[in-house]
């Protein structure tokens, strides 16, 4: 199942999923030239710590944001660039974070992927994986409290992290509490370097849902379509009441782990094979066909997405840094009970 | 009447319910079951829907927990034995504790850690970890070593909007009873000088205190006079209390349960000597349990750890250096 | 012109530090901005460092197959004023020569400190008693007070091991301020704190008597005449010019030898002692160093000796004989090693093996107080006797 044909039944329907597919696939392309100008920055030595790139899975992650409504809740992670700008961030706000802006919603306290809003449904994540998972629990399981019913939560992992013991727990947790999570796994072949037969022996990664009871679904990661499709369903599920969704994406990633990573490791078969394909082009095929989008719509959304990104870039690289004089060093929020030792 | 501290925590679990709409429990067998050491006991019936058994996992525990403060509540996590709260120890430092720093969203989590050792209790269910909760930024932890304090201070953990590690200690649950609960209390981050004295201070905390009161009086009748500080709060340290005690009697001795390498004697002593040489008369001493994991036999057990003849013995010896 | 470092980049994630597994340019080349200048091989990759600006190449403070932090100075590029201005490169100090950051030498992060440790395991005195024990509190009640150890040599403590406590000292305090207090001198505080170091050592003293009887006989024929403080100055000076190890002083593990054959003689004033310094007293003889002698004694009893005439000595000549002692045990100056003392000459009487009987002559005695660290009685036995052999032919002196 290389590429999953929608058969919508109503022409509205059928618009709807047009527009969807074009939007998502915008968010896609901007979040690659976004990538690409985040690397050459840190090549030219303007970003400090990290890049980490989303190329290869920016279908499954525009996918997976645009999914969402206002009010959900996501939990994105290294490579989730689409995702996050198709759950609702701005350009400046990634940038902000990359080159450690004191206007950023990190205000340099944390840098490259580690951004977001919680207040806003929009989770930091934090490096160990699959540790958001159980934090989204938390806030969907608040919300039953709360009465706030509809909405739902969804989280990013990677293969590697189906591996960790948080994996297991929050899964399980949000079973035993039916709570309305999508956990969307990217089964991208290498957590790092480490090819998936050396992190999971079961025969399909979506094998493991079923220990806890939770339905799954499984895509074809390179494909825009599948993915609104696969990634669309769950979050309808979780939405209404069917408990927690897993889902899980085959796709192979196109860049190293990070930028200083050239990922050599790579098995050059697997490059060839279909699960090597670039989602963009792949994407980008299937609008010409649909004639949904010509050549030159294509050239010119590629123009306006590299003028925001570099207006972004020129704003934010007049911002000032953080001031480590003007600096509150104070880790928590009740002033009182703050130490203040320098 | 009288009230034991382990009746006033779930006294001020029922309370912090009552009071806010915001609180919930979550944790292994808290709920119909009332709890492992039973300090819950009642509340899921009382207050339905909002005292919730988790499954065996606490960092999906605490992550929850951080969740749903994230999301405006007032969550109480029980981790059962303090020891079991490494297994959710990458939540509670890597996540909970750094939240604020990094989006300047508070994280109003209260980690409740039944800790210490009690006789039998061996290696795995007797654990101190304030000393390794204190050492991360971004955490408040709270070590009250009466009942009052055990009622006052875990509704304040659960009012301040901060993650806190509340220490309860397991020997004190039913060993410590009180007339009556406060109506009013020290608040969190003041130490209390629970006895006055002229030749030497003892500072410690939690079940500690009350060795250390022992060793006070037995001190009594060869003419010292040994002041007793209890911390209440091993994360902020009140060094100002400590600091004037120790100008005031010029020598200095810690105590502490927790295991002797870095930790909170080790702090204070580093706080004393750097900023209070000057009103030291001896050389500051610290007793903590032996480097060993917490032994299981009671004689063993016994000896592991300070005791007030321990603590005497090593307060003869300061008084004389 | 403004010279830039080459600064070790951050080559990648966790990268620490990198060593250096060649250079591309030479010292004296013009480079360009950019330009590759140093191959470095990193735990994870080969890299290049490329040079910050244009310029002519400075040097290279880095050395090959030697690992470095990231942050830390390679090279010097030697740029002009324009190119670093237009980099925003402003210049920073110039490195020192040798001051690589090298790692091993310090501790690894960003700005090192290269902290040798020196010492071993200090002796810590926790569990020292008596009057030598000061607790840390005691030491900073007697600092806002002014006072030293030395002051409290009078009070019996009664802490542990009779260390004095805090309130023996308050009580000693108000004790004192009950009794007639005067303000002491300047000079007098000054040769009390000099005394108080100088006591921190081991003193031992030695003395024999000599005969003047050679020195009043030359005397007679002399003109000027030399006083036998003097003649023992002379003499300690010709001693000390044949072997000087004897005064030289000890620091650490080294003896610190003298340069030069100073030395300084005590002089009664008001209040206190003066000691005047008398310049290489070991190349001019007895002689010519008599008016210079009488004049430093003017200078000093009249509170006028230049700054120059003071200080620098190696050992001092006194005289305590003056005030009809014949035996006193002076202390050396904290900076010297060496005091010779001389009493008061008186007739004494003297087995004559010729005539086989006794005979009256003149003698004083002469002490010699020395810091046992740097000699033992023997050497300072021997060279108190060879003071008294010269003295015993004041003509050769």
């Amino acid at each position: 199942m290389l590429q999953t044909v929608l058969e919508p039944q109503t022409a509205e329907k059928a618009a709807l999923f047009r527009e969807t597919y074009l939007a998502a696939y915008r968010f896609m392309l901007l979040a690659r030239l976004l990538d690409d100008k985040f690397a050459a920055l840190w090549r030219s030595g303007r970003i400090h710590g990290g890049v980490f790139l989303g190329r290869g899975q920016e279908a499954l992650s525009a996918a997976t944001g645009i999914s969402l409504k206002k009010g959900d809740v996501f939990a994105p992670l290294i490579r989730d660039a689409a995702g996050r700008l198709a759950f609702g961030e701005t350009v400046l706000d990634a940038a902000r974070t990359y080159l450690g802006s004191a206007r950023g919603p990190m205000g340099g306290r944390d840098g490259n992927v580690h951004r977001g809003k919680p207040k806003e449904g929009y989770l930091p994540m934090i490096s160990h994986l699959g540790a958001m998972i159980s934090v989204v629990n938390g806030i969907l399981l608040a919300r039953r409290f709360k009465n706030h019913a509809g909405t739902v939560g969804a989280a990013s992992i990677g293969d590697g992290a189906t591996s960790t013991g948080a994996f297991h727990e929050a899964l399980n947790q949000a079973a035993v509490e039916k709570l309305p999570l999508v956990l969307v796994v990217a089964n991208n072949h290498y957590a790092y370097s480490t090819p998936i037969s050396r992190q999971f022996a079961c025969r399909d990664l979506a094998d493991k849902a079923a220990g806890y009871g939770v339905e799954v679904d499984s895509m074809d990661g390179t494909d825009l379509n599948a993915c609104l499709e696969t990634v669309g369903q769950a979050v309808d599920r979780a939405r209404a009441g069917r408990g927690p969704q897993m889902v899980v994406a085959t796709l192979l990633r196109l860049c190293g782990h990070g930028e200083h990573d050239d990922a050599g490791y790579i098995d050059p078969e697997l490059k060839k094979s279909p699960v090597g394909r670039d989602c963009q082009k792949v994407a980008e095929d299937y609008l010409i066909r649909q004639k949904w989008a010509d050549p030159a719509t294509l050239a010119t959304w590629r123009t306006e997405a590299v003028h925001k990104i570099e207006e972004a870039i020129a704003q934010v690289q007049r911002e000032p840094g953080p001031d480590p004089f003007t600096e509150e060093w104070r880790a928590i929020s009740t002033q009182r009970l703050n130490e203040g030792h320098e | 009447m009288s009230i034991t501290y382990l009746e006033a925590i779930r006294e001020a679990q029922a309370q912090a319910l009552r009071d806010d709409p915001r609180v919930f429990i979550y944790g292994q067998d808290v709920g119909p079951f009332g709890g492992a050491h039973k300090a819950t006991k009642n509340l899921a019936k009382e207050f339905p829907g909002r005292v919730l058994d988790s499954p065996i996992s606490e960092d999906a525990i605490v992550g929850l927990a951080v969740g749903a403060a994230i999301e405006g509540m007032r969550p109480i996590v029980e981790m059962q034995f303090a020891d079991f709260s490494t297994v959710g120890f990458n939540q509670i430092v890597n996540q909970a504790a750094t939240l604020f720093w990094r989006t300047n969203v508070p994280c109003p989590v209260t980690v409740r850690l039944p800790f210490g050792g009690t006789s039998g209790s061996g290696p795995f269910h007797s654990q101190c970890m304030e000393t390794v909760y204190a050492h991360y930024p971004g955490l408040i932890v709270m070590t009250p070593a009466t009942v009052e304090d055990a009622y006052s201070m875990l509704l304040e953990a659960v009012a301040i909007d901060d993650p806190v590690i509340f220490c309860e200690h397991k020997f004190l649950y039913y060993h410590l009873k009180a007339e009556k609960l406060p109506s009013e209390a020290l608040p969190v981050g003041k130490a209390r000088i629970v006895r006055e004295g002229r030749d030497m201070t003892i500072v410690t905390y939690s079940a500690m205190l009350h060795e250390a009161l022992e060793a006070a009086n037995e001190l009594t009748p060869e003419g010292w006079e040994v002041e007793v500080v209890d911390l209440r709060s091993v994360k902020p340290i009140d060094t100002d209390t400590v600091m004037a005690s120790v100008a005031r009697t010029g020598r200095l001795l810690c105590v502490g349960e927790a295991w002797p390498w870095g930790g909170v004697t080790a702090e204070i002593i580093a706080r004393v000597s750097s900023e209070g040489y000057g009103l030291l008369d001896a050389p500051p001493q610290r007793l903590n349990a032996k480097d060993t994991p917490v032994p299981y036999h009671p004689n063993l057990w016994a000896a592991h750890r300070p005791t007030a003849r321990a603590i005497t013995a090593a307060a003869r010896k300061l008084l004389r250096l | 012109m403004p010279q830039i470092p080459i600064i070790m980049p951050q080559l990648g994630e966790s990268i620490a530090e990198a060593s250096i597994t060649g250079f591309l340019a030479k010292p004296g080349e013009t480079v360009e901005a950019g330009q590759d200048l140093i191959e470095v091989e990193t735990n994870k990759a080969n890299m290049t460092v490329t040079a910050p600006c244009g310029g002519r190449l400075e040097d290279f403070t880095a050395q090959l197959n030697e690992s470095y932090a990231v942050g830390a100075t390679l090279g010097r590029i030697e740029a002009t004023t324009e190119e670093a201005a237009r980099l925003g490169l402003d210049a920073p100090a110039p490195a020192k020569s040798g001051d690589t950051d090298r790692l091993g030498k310090g501790n690894g992060n960003g700005n090192r400190s290269r902290v040798q440790p020196t010492v071993r395991g200090l002796p810590v005195p926790a569990n020292v008693a008596g009057a030598s024990y000061l607790s840390p509190r005691l030491k900073a009640r007697m600092t806002e007070l002014g006072l030293s150890a030395a002051d409290l040599a009078g009070v019996a403590g009664s802490g542990a091991a009779g260390r004095v406590t805090i309130e023996d000292f308050e009580k000693f305090i108000a004790h004192l301020e009950k009794q007639k207090m005067s303000q002491a001198s300047t000079m007098r505080v000054t040769v009390a704190d000099a005394m108080r170091r100088s006591w921190t050592r081991p003193i031992a003293h030695v003395g024999m008597p000599v005969c003047l009887d050679p020195l009043f006989a030359y005397r007679k024929v002399a003109r000027p005449k030399p006083g036998p403080a003097l003649c023992a100055l002379r003499a300690l000076a010709v001693a000390l010019a044949e072997n000087s190890a004897p005064a030289g002083r000890l620091v650490g593990n080294k003896i610190v030898h003298p340069t030069s054959i100073d030395i300084a003689f005590a002089v009664e004033a008001e209040e206190g002692v003066l000691v005047p310094v008398i310049r290489n007293a070991d190349k001019r003889p007895l002689k010519d160093l008599i008016a210079p002698y009488d004049e430093l004694v003017k200078l000093a009893r009249d509170r006028k000796l230049p700054p120059d005439a003071t200080g620098g000595s190696i050992a001092t000549v006194t005289n305590f004989g003056t005030f009809g002692l014949e035996w006193a045990t002076p202390i050396p100056l904290p900076e010297q090693t060496l005091v010779l003392g001389m009493g008061a000459a008186r007739h004494a009487p003297s087995w004559d093996s010729v005539k086989g009987r006794f005979v009256p002559i003149m003698e004083a005695n002469l002490t010699l107080s020395f810091d046992h660290r740097v000699i033992d009685g023997g050497a300072a036995g021997r060279l108190l006797q060879h003071v008294a052999d010269l003295m015993s032919k004041p003509e050769t002196l």
